[in-house]
């Protein structure tokens, strides 16, 4: 017996608001080329990325602290798989304690040559010092930025 | 927290009641994200109860992926209302479902307290057609099968079996617009466009969405006894319903969804004559037929006195038995969180918190929440100002 | 109220990696139909559904509970659903079973199923998941979240890619000897080094398949259980806990609730084993299926559990102590790396354990198992749930 099949795409757009805590964040980003975070009230963490509160003390966050541009690899991933609607294969990316900063902020690892698995991953290991590095042309976007392994 | 049975007395069934209760109407989008706006909310509905955080031994919260335009729209959320390190549960069927299971946990015995959170933002820039993906790819895709046109076919059929049902829609439009206004003064006016929208709904028959957000917070009888709460909204009855998906399987002029959940409240409160029982409902206006059915199926009244029970103001403020003071989601219209909120209005009702809509003397009050096309859920919650007999 | 939960019946698809011949509703209905016959039951005598749905995006419909409304049986009937991402089968069952510890209902059903084949791209639906604040512009995804997990794991503890090769190993050949299961085919951990990397240190052997196919389950109150005479194993210990939604809030030095680990699983199980009266988890535990779509992350699903101490349990597995024949077998189906139906992936881990201790788990029963215990993790490895059954 045929058996049919429908396709359907999804397709919404959405205006999220990123209130002024984050708005505030991507401007110094895009205009200055600086990385802020937030320090929590009530337990002194300096949250990157910057929010309005805590999540752990739900205490607001009161004063913004420059974090930055150094920083360590906390994790990292090499992607060698395409993903439909995510960027062409192979990158890395993976998070960083920037210096300053408590928690650590998302971001794509660049200047590795990421060809030989393992030796990508000895070059991306836990606790490798990076620098930030900053787009020429910077919209307010976490893809303003990147970060590159430095030699100590 | 502990996960043993708390404070349950013998066999006695644990009751609960509405400690706490916040809305934000409408959300301000400029400059507050979403989170920061559920931290705001959940922020000040413990301070409304009088309690913090770590008196919560549970969450349940409720919201649409496709209006938040979140795959998972509880969890970048979940840190706002306070879920790291607690129990945080998500019934995205609809708002006043995280009600229901909240209410549920703290019976069990297992929970002293429980917060409900359900939120509704206006972020997709075409709502209907984010509802519009409710609709079936396998046979109802291609039609503009969103919640309004639901709602209209509701309507046209309505008014087909029922032909009294067009008039009595006009009244009931015009008494929520008026409690509306003041209720809500600062809210921009609604439409009184007569223009059709989706035949026969003309634009002056619904509310076009607003972003809210609501929190309420349970609790048990034991806690509420041990921090001497002087106001509690007990639950009195709660019954719960759905119909099927296919609105072609639903006789759409009927809720036989509405009067199952009803007959559970009903019957777990022990009324059995609503009109006399009740001092005041809050039910769902997606349209104003919706709340002529809600009438009906309340037991407050039959089909065959709509329309003159609508002309003489029997449901209007001042009239015998308030319905909508609120002014209804025909006044303020936050789409999913809009069931969620005539629970939390007729709480408010019987805490004697309602500020500028408060009604006197109400001792037993019935929310109906509705949720879906053309009311596929329907819950019903029956709230008292006093316990009610031991079970 | 001091009435336990018990469970009186299960069904469960072959799962595989298409069904074209069934819609989403009919592999439900498939699932429900199964369940009932194993409790013995029609539909008419349940008196509530528990609704076990993760993203609409994945099954491409927007609140597609709404069309599962039949295939439940729940037409006029107490139904409502749940959300927690990958954990939500889990977080059903336990809602159900907060419907029957209430003391609202005798007899809940919670059914659900999945079709994540004929999703397109799980991945890209799934990045969504993360914030659009500041998440959704990394290429984040659950493979390489969880991959990240792994390469903390390797830097805190002694792990290596032959390690969790070893996890998929054993996970395959239990699955061999479970009829239910997807991919049943043995391997070898030269086989899985020699899988293409996805996301270092992930290869494809060690990641999920994607599923399809429908669990239910009958949950029944002890009184029901003893007036109808009826098998049950019984639900003990039930928890959940949650993390915070930031990724990077859980790395650093000396971070509590680090990504390598699973803080909030072991939080959770603490609650559910303080409920079952369990403190030596590892003496106490005779077989667990745990939530672990990546081989690395059924390590630390291990040591969350208490069954092995932080960083311990790769040399345990080498020992084979979680084989089945071993100390305490862990995913004796085959769990989740050998099936994975989103949706009910969660409820399927308390399927098997309520099976195991049942005695009735076939070719991969463990001997003499009495009590089990099942996870499920949801959101960005954020919400936990856990359950003790013992028979």
């Amino acid at each position: 017996m045929e058996l049919l099949t429908r396709t359907e795409k999804w397709n919404i757009t959405y205006q999220h608001a990123l209130g002024e805590v984050a708005s505030w964040f991507f401007t110094q980003l895009r205009d200055n080329a600086k990385i802020y975070g937030r320090r929590c009230a009530k337990s002194g963490r300096v949250l990157v990325p910057p929010r309005a509160f805590s999540d752990q003390t739900l205490e607001p966050t009161k004063e913004w602290v420059e974090v930055g541009p150094g920083g360590k690899i906390e994790a990292f991933t090499i992607v060698y798989e395409p993903f439909q609607n995510l960027p062409d294969p192979p990158y890395a990316f993976g998070y960083v304690t920037l210096d300053g900063a408590d928690t650590a902020i998302g971001g794509f690892f660049k200047g590795v040559d990421l060809s030989d698995p393992a030796k990508a991953a000895q070059q991306l290991r836990i606790g490798r010092r990076v620098a930030t590095r900053f787009a020429e042309k910077r919209t307010g976007d976490v893809l303003d930025f990147w970060f590159e392994p430095v030699d100590r | 927290m502990t996960n043993t049975k708390a404070d349950s007395v013998g066999t006695k069934r644990v009751t609960c009641g509405v400690i706490a209760c916040k809305s934000i109407t409408p959300i301000d989008a400029t400059k507050r994200s979403l989170e920061e706006t559920l931290y705001d909310l959940t922020q000040a509905v413990l301070a409304d109860g009088d309690i913090t955080i770590d008196d919560i031994d549970g969450i349940v919260v409720a919201a649409n992926d496709q209006l938040d335009g979140r795959a998972i729209s509880v969890m970048a959320a979940s840190g706002s209302v306070g879920g790291v390190n607690r129990d945080i549960l998500s019934t995205p069927s609809s708002g006043e479902h995280a009600f229901v299971l909240g209410a549920l946990r703290i019976a069990s015995g297992y929970f002293r307290t429980q917060l409900v959170v359900a939120w509704s933002p206006t972020e997709a820039e075409n709502i209907p057609e984010a509802l519009r993906l409710a609709a079936d790819p396998y046979f109802h895709r291609r039609l503009p099968l969103d919640e309004w046109s639901a709602h209209a076919l509701q309507a046209a059929r309505l008014e087909f079996v029922a032909p009294d049902a067009a008039e009595a829609a006009r009244h009931v439009v015009a008494k929520n617009r008026k409690h509306g206004r003041q209720a809500f003064p600062d809210l921009p006016v609604a439409s009184s466009d007569g223009a059709p929208f989706r035949w026969p709904l003309t634009r002056d028959m619904i509310a076009l969405p607003s972003g809210g957000a609501v929190a309420l917070v349970l609790a048990s009888d034991a806690f509420i006894a041990e921090r001497k709460i002087a106001n509690p909204a007990w639950i009195r009855g709660m019954g719960w319903a759905a119909e099927p998906g296919f609105l072609g399987d639903r006789d759409l002029a009927s809720a036989p969804g509405l009067a199952a959940a009803t007959e559970q409240a009903y019957r777990e409160a022990g009324i059995t004559n609503a009109r006399k029982s009740i001092s005041l409902a809050e039910v769902t206006d997606a349209t104003p037929h919706q709340e002529l059915l809600a009438w009906e199926y309340l037991g407050l009244c039959e089909r065959s006195k709509w329309r003159r029970e609508a002309a003489a103001g029997t449901f209007a403020a001042g009239g015998a038995l308030p319905i909508n003071l609120s002014g209804g989601a025909l006044t303020f219209n936050p789409v999913f969180a809009s069931g969620l909120f005539r629970i939390a209005e007729a709480a408010n009702q019987v805490r004697g918190q309602s500020g500028n809509r408060q009604a006197k003397d109400v001792d037993l009050a019935v929310a109906h929440a509705a949720s879906g096309p053309a009311m596929q859920y329907n819950t019903v919650v029956v709230l008292g100002r006093s316990r009610g007999a031991p079970q | 109220m001091s009435q336990r939960v018990g469970i009186i019946g299960i069904g469960q698809s072959a799962f595989k990696s298409r069904r074209d011949d069934a819609s989403y509703p009919d592999l439900v209905r498939e699932a429900v139909s199964q369940a009932l016959t194993d409790a013995g039951l029609e539909l008419e005598q349940i008196e509530a559904v528990v609704y076990s749905l993760s993203p609409d995006a994945m099954v491409g419909i927007g609140n597609a509970e709404r069309l599962g409304v039949d295939a439940v049986g729940a037409r006029n009937k107490r139904f409502l659903r749940i959300n927690t991402g990958g954990s939500t089968g889990i977080s059903s069952v336990a809602a159900a079973f907060y419907h029957v510890a209430a003391g609202a209902c005798d007899v809940v059903l919670t059914a659900g199923a999945d079709k994540v084949g004929e999703c397109g791209d799980s991945q890209s639906v799934l990045n969504k998941i993360w914030d659009p604040t500041y998440e959704r512009a990394l290429p984040l995804g659950t493979i390489n979240m969880l991959a990240m997990s792994a390469v903390r794991y390797m830097h805190k503890y002694t792990m290596d890619e032959t390690d969790m090769a070893r996890v998929v190993v054993k996970n395959r050949s239990h699955a061999a000897r479970n009829p239910k299961a997807h991919l049943r085919k043995q391997t070898t951990i030269d086989e899985v080094m020699g899988s293409r990397y996805i996301s270092w240190p992930v290869k494809l052997f060690d990641c999920c398949p994607q599923s399809s196919g429908g669990c239910a389950m009958v949950l029944a109150s002890e009184s029901y259980i003893k007036e109808h005479g009826l098998n049950a194993v019984w639900i003990t210990g039930v928890g959940h806990c949650s993390e915070s939604y930031y990724l990077g809030d859980r790395m650093g030095d000396n971070v509590e609730a680090d990504h390598a680990d699973a803080f909030a699983l072991a939080h959770s199980f603490k609650r559910s084993f303080a409920m079952a009266g369990i403190d030596k988890p590892d003496k106490q535990v005779h077989v667990a299926e745990l939530y672990a779509p990546f081989s690395n992350t059924e390590f630390h699903a291990i040591e969350a559990a208490g069954l092995a101490k932080l960083g311990e349990s790769p040399a345990r597995l080498r020992a084979g102590e979680f084989t089945i024949g071993g100390k305490t077998p862990v995913n004796p189906s085959g769990g989740v790396l050998c099936t994975n139906a989103i949706a009910v992936t969660a409820m399927v881990r308390v399927a098997e354990a309520a099976l195991q201790v049942w005695g009735r788990a076939g070719d991969h029963q463990v001997k003499g198992a009495k009590i089990g215990i099942a996870s499920g993790n949801g959101g960005d490895h954020q919400f936990f749930g856990t359950m003790v059954v013992e028979a």
